[in-house]
């Protein structure tokens, strides 16, 4: 339709060789050229959409086409799930779009479609971190009320609360995922210590090993600047009792003594030599290969490492343990919270079909499914003590109490900008182009900046540490 | 009168064939600018819930402790005078070999068209692909002339990936600079030469002496079109490192089209658009106002 | 250096000294060996890339490199039309490039002519204007081109990409085509108004046939533009049935499950690539006319 219109115009402005009855006579006598050329060009674009919407509309009669976009990994191993869910739900299709595996691409991908308008989506399947910004920029169908409160008693509270903003849900969570200390149990037993608690422990423990000629290296994380350092650091973090950006008052932490005792812990790593130099360029699969490869004590990872770990070719398989990141003397722990959840899209054309795959998504059946074919962990409370999973993954056990009482990432609507300042300043730190002081300080200041709390005159009322206001 | 009124027509026919076109530039360049202004001074992102709130500059301020912004900047300038450099050295080479004439000319000056003509983003991923770290050709060839023991990870260490894109961005648009130049010296009287060397000069000499002096104002021209090109460069670095590793490769455009597109800041990006604008108008102000002097020393010159 | 200067080239090794005949010797071998650098180095990146679409997936992941393929394969090119909906990106770029093209011929066509024949007030205001947008990276426009896509509803419309591609072509065809005009002699002109030709009746009857030349080489040039145009397309259109070739092909790296489809982004580059090549060996001397016309004419 479009073509034609177009082609039309430009016949118009060309073929103006009847200067009685042209084209632009017509508009002249108006006065109003401008408007009137732009009226016309409006009403000419309205045609083509009207054209286009009502065959999609004619077109879209049959079944229900429901659009999903996923990485490509993630839609090979969700085909099971597609097929069983329309099996039992004759009139509903889901068309799974593939994206890049690379997470951060899907998000752009969903972002620019919804921003636009127009978006091709109806499910939107989010990592935890994307739900606040989401919701936030008002993209995603208000869930509170289509939820019966009853249903959602299953799932764990962290889960959950990952698919809240400002109280209200928008994301039902599908999968879990909290990040982990792995260890050598046997090394350990073979030095005859018992496995770190603290963080001193840790390094203790760690040096024992390399200068015993046991382990070549003693922990390995991931230090590259990337979403996985910004991870990492906040288990750190919350074992040092601080924090990075309360969500309440959006007050920021990482000026803090706790933050600078945290990421000086990171750097110390390198320094004392428990961990590669090449740390800091790491991500997952790196430190997992090195681990894997029985070459290192102590591993920071998702649990995606465990099955691939302790697989029958691994050369550590039967011989790692996996709890807690440690902690301060006399404070507690945390893991950082992961995971997937699914939310529809608020301009969906059929919100009752979505909502009714989302509810399959996240169903037990529809999450064992995919926790028996691929290894993820539950957000069902009920799955952590179902036999048949315990008999595939018998250490889920020990995982449940972590995902309750795992921390999220600050769910505020700007996560994504704030995190890619820490992970710019902790990159800085730990490579030796800044002091740990400096770095969070610089980080401070623009996540402030970023917030608006430091240009925002309102703010300046409330009590600030005299130190973080130097820029 | 009767004069006077068809002059007249004859105006008003002419702005009715230009309107159009005015109308789309007003509506392409012109609103854009104007719009990114005005937006410049406002919050409008996701702590206000995407609803525009006016804070004046504050906007500019965020951006003078962005470190994030001075270090995109400080890519772009490094991109845009090594690329443009490069660009020059080489395409004044290859303008000057084929201002000779030879046998298959026209295919040579064919085939070194071709890198300008292709779509940036394909030979993005193509020169992803040479310099793979894994099974890349560039590191394989490298190898085998034992220039390095192991491969080099071209895309992926900070210390090379600006670079690595520079190169790619020479192969393109080397051409466009050659062709220009290229037409500059055809443009040389070849009379010129003979007298010069009729005088005793040397080739090389009459390179400095006179191709050098008498190609400078397309020289100028190239350079002042591929600043503002590379300047705003995005779509080879988007493809090929998307800004990585840990913002190495980051332009002002990666970062501007992040800002808005990824974290939906987008009074932030607008102000981010608004110094990008003006640095770039600045500096073909510059450029122009050297080239305009040149001109006026040029005709000065001729008329001697 | 070689020689460089047309009058020596021209001249053939006439001389009896045999240390001038060998001077020249060494030119021509030094001569002979930059075309040959010139040549491979704007042809070895494409070559590689057409080998690599040929090789099986076994040779292309060969460590030390397989140079030649030992065996040809024509899988990747089968599994880009497969896969994705290749065809449609084809044709969408097709679409979206011509219809620009035609559009930005049709609207900068006749300013051209004005504004090389009409002596309007302000002119060259307008024309200092038109060479300044050819200066603009089209990062600075994307912000406000986003708000006016979402406030006309145009996401996921072919309109999305074929305004500002027309109106990113305008300059240039503006200005190569005023040259053009402006090397048309007066008499034409008025002697068809003598014969009581208006203005318009003149441009469309008469100029028209003449600017054909002209036509075809800005034409090449929006099109080649409009055809590599990423920024846009990349943001304006989210369906996948609608992108445009430079955009998903940039996208198709990544999302295999367990590896970068290495031959299969080989294969989309060079089928994304090849309409260009067929214009440029076919219209070189023409692209080269309208670029440097564009260019140094300002």
């Amino acid at each position: 339709m479009a073509p034609i219109a177009i082609a039309d115009t430009g016949f118009c402005i060309m073929g103006l060789d009847r200067p009685r009855h042209g084209f632009l006579n017509w508009i002249k006598p108006q006065g109003l050229s401008w408007f009137n050329q732009r009226l016309r060009f409006i009403g000419l674009m309205l045609c083509c959409l009207g054209i286009v919407v009502s065959a999609r509309l004619v077109w879209s009669q049959q079944p229900i086409h429901l659009t999903m976009l996923t990485s490509a990994l993630d839609a090979a191993q969700g085909k099971s799930l597609v097929a069983a869910f329309e099996a039992e739900n004759p009139g509903i299709k889901i068309d799974v779009i593939e994206g890049p595996n690379a997470s951060n691409l899907i998000e752009d991908l969903y972002t620019s479609a919804f921003l636009l308008g127009g978006s091709p989506y109806d499910l939107v399947m989010m990592d935890v971190v994307w739900l606040p910004k989401f919701a936030a920029a008002g993209w995603l169908l208000d869930l509170t009320d289509r939820i019966p409160a009853a249903d959602l008693a299953d799932f764990m509270a962290a889960d959950l609360a990952g698919g809240r903003y400002n109280g209200r849900l928008y994301r039902l969570p599908v999968r879990s995922d909290v990040q982990l200390l792995y260890y050598r149990q046997d090394w350990l037993q073979q030095v005859g210590i018992q496995p770190p608690e603290t963080f001193a422990d840790l390094v203790a423990a760690a040096q024992l090993l390399q200068s015993a000629g046991i382990a070549r290296w003693g922990y390995v994380w991931q230090g590259r600047q990337f979403e996985g350092l910004a991870a990492v650091f906040v288990d750190i973090l919350a074992g040092h009792g601080g924090f990075w950006v309360n969500p309440d008052n959006l007050e920021v932490g990482l000026d803090r003594s706790e933050a600078i005792q945290a990421l000086q812990f990171l750097r110390n790593t390198i320094g004392v030599g428990i961990s590669p130099p090449g740390v800091t360029n790491y991500q997952h699969e790196d430190a997992r290969r090195l681990f894997q490869g029985g070459e290192v004590a102590f591993m920071h990872n998702w649990p995606y490492a465990y099955p691939l770990s302790n697989a029958a070719d691994s050369p550590v398989q039967g011989k790692f343990n996996i709890r807690l990141m440690v902690h301060e003397p006399g404070l507690a722990s945390a893991a950082c919270l992961g995971g997937w959840g699914i939310g529809i899209a608020k301009t969906t054309a059929h919100p009752e079909a979505a909502l009714k795959a989302a509810q399959f998504y996240a169903s037990p059946a529809g999450q064992k499914r995919s926790i028996l074919d691929n290894g993820y962990l539950p957000t069902r409370r009920s799955l952590y003590a179902d036999p048949e999973v315990l008999a595939r993954y018998p250490y889920f056990a020990n995982l449940m109490p972590v995902v309750e009482n795992a921390v999220l990432r600050p769910p505020i609507a700007q996560y994504a900008q704030a995190s890619d300042i820490l992970q710019r300043y902790l990159s800085a730190a730990i490579t030796d182009r800044m002091t740990p002081e400096a770095a969070l300080q610089a980080a401070a200041t623009e996540t402030r900046a970023l917030l608006g709390r430091s240009t925002n005159p309102l703010s300046a009322a409330e009590p600030i540490d005299p130190v973080q206001e130097v820029s | 009168m009767r004069q006077d009124s068809l002059r007249q027509r004859e105006q008003r026919t002419g702005w009715w064939l230009v309107a159009p076109a005015l109308l789309f530039l007003i509506l392409i360049y012109a609103y854009p600018i104007a719009r990114s202004i005005g937006l410049s001074l406002f919050s409008q992102n996701l702590g206000t819930e995407l609803q525009p709130v006016f804070t004046g500059l504050s906007n500019y301020s965020r951006m003078a402790v962005d470190g994030r912004f001075w270090q995109s900047l400080g890519n772009t300038t490094l991109f845009t005078v090594l690329s443009v450099l490069l660009e020059l050295l080489l395409g004044l080479g290859i303008a000057l070999v084929l201002n000779r004439s030879f046998r298959g000319r026209g295919v040579v000056r064919t085939i070194a068209l071709l890198p300008w003509a292709l779509p940036t983003a394909l030979i993005a991923t193509t020169w992803t692909w040479i310099f793979n770290d894994q099974f890349g050709v560039w590191n394989d060839l490298l190898l085998r002339l034992g220039l390095i023991q192991t491969g080099v990870n071209w895309l992926g260490d900070p210390n090379w990936a600006l670079w690595t894109v520079i190169a790619a961005d020479v192969w393109k648009t080397t051409p466009f600079i050659a062709i220009l130049l290229l037409a500059g010296l055809q443009s040389i009287p070849a009379d010129l030469y003979e007298a010069h060397a009729i005088d005793g000069a040397t080739a090389w000499q009459s390179f400095w002496q006179i191709t050098l002096p008498l190609l400078l104002p397309q020289i100028l021209i190239a350079s002042l079109f591929r600043f503002a090109q590379a300047f705003g460069i995005f779509d080879l670095i988007q493809v090929m490192t998307g800004g990585g590793p840990g913002g190495a490769t980051e332009t002002v455009s990666i970062y501007i089209y992040a800002t808005i597109m990824r974290y939906l800041d987008f009074g932030y990006g607008a102000a981010l658009v608004v110094v990008t604008f003006v640095i770039l108008s600045l500096a073909v102000a510059l450029a122009a106002w050297g080239l305009t002097r040149l001109r006026a020393a040029h005709n000065l010159g001729d008329s001697r | 250096m070689t020689q460089l200067s047309p009058r020596q080239s021209s001249r053939s090794p006439s001389s009896r000294s045999n240390r001038r005949a060998q001077v020249v010797w060494m030119q021509r071998l030094g001569f002979g060996l930059a075309i040959g650098a010139i040549v491979g180095f704007s042809l070895a990146p494409i070559l590689w890339q057409v080998l690599t679409s040929v090789k099986t997936t076994a040779d292309i992941a060969a460590i030390p490199n397989v140079y030649l393929p030992r065996q040809f394969t024509a899988e990747h090119y089968l599994e880009i039309f497969r896969r994705q909906p290749f065809f449609n990106y084809m044709l969408n770029s097709f679409l979206v490039a011509s219809l620009s093209t035609l559009l930005c011929l049709a609207i900068g066509t006749p300013a051209a002519y004005a504004l090389a024949r009409l002596r309007l007030p302000g002119e060259s205001a307008l024309l200092a204007g038109v060479l300044i947008v050819t200066l603009f990276p089209y990062i600075l426009l994307f912000l406000g081109l986003l708000e006016l896509v979402r406030m006309f509803g145009l996401a996921n419309h072919y309109l999305a990409l074929i305004v500002p591609y027309t109106a990113i072509n305008l300059p240039l065809t503006i200005l190569v085509m005023r040259s053009f005009f402006q090397q048309l002699p007066r008499d034409l002109e008025d002697s068809a108004k003598v014969d009581g030709y208006n203005t318009l009746q003149m441009l469309w009857q008469i100029l028209l046939p003449l600017t054909l030349p002209a036509l075809v080489t800005t034409g090449i040039l929006a099109f080649i533009a409009a055809w590599n145009e990423f920024i846009f397309a990349l943001t304006f259109i989210t369906r996948e049935s609608m992108k445009t070739i430079p955009v998903a092909v940039a996208q198709l790296s990544g999302t295999a499950v367990f590896e970068i489809p290495y031959g299969a982004l080989a294969a989309a580059t060079v089928v994304g690539t090849l309409p260009l090549v067929v214009l440029v060996l076919l219209f070189q001397r023409r692209i080269v006319q309208g670029l440097t016309a564009g260019a140094v004419k300002g």
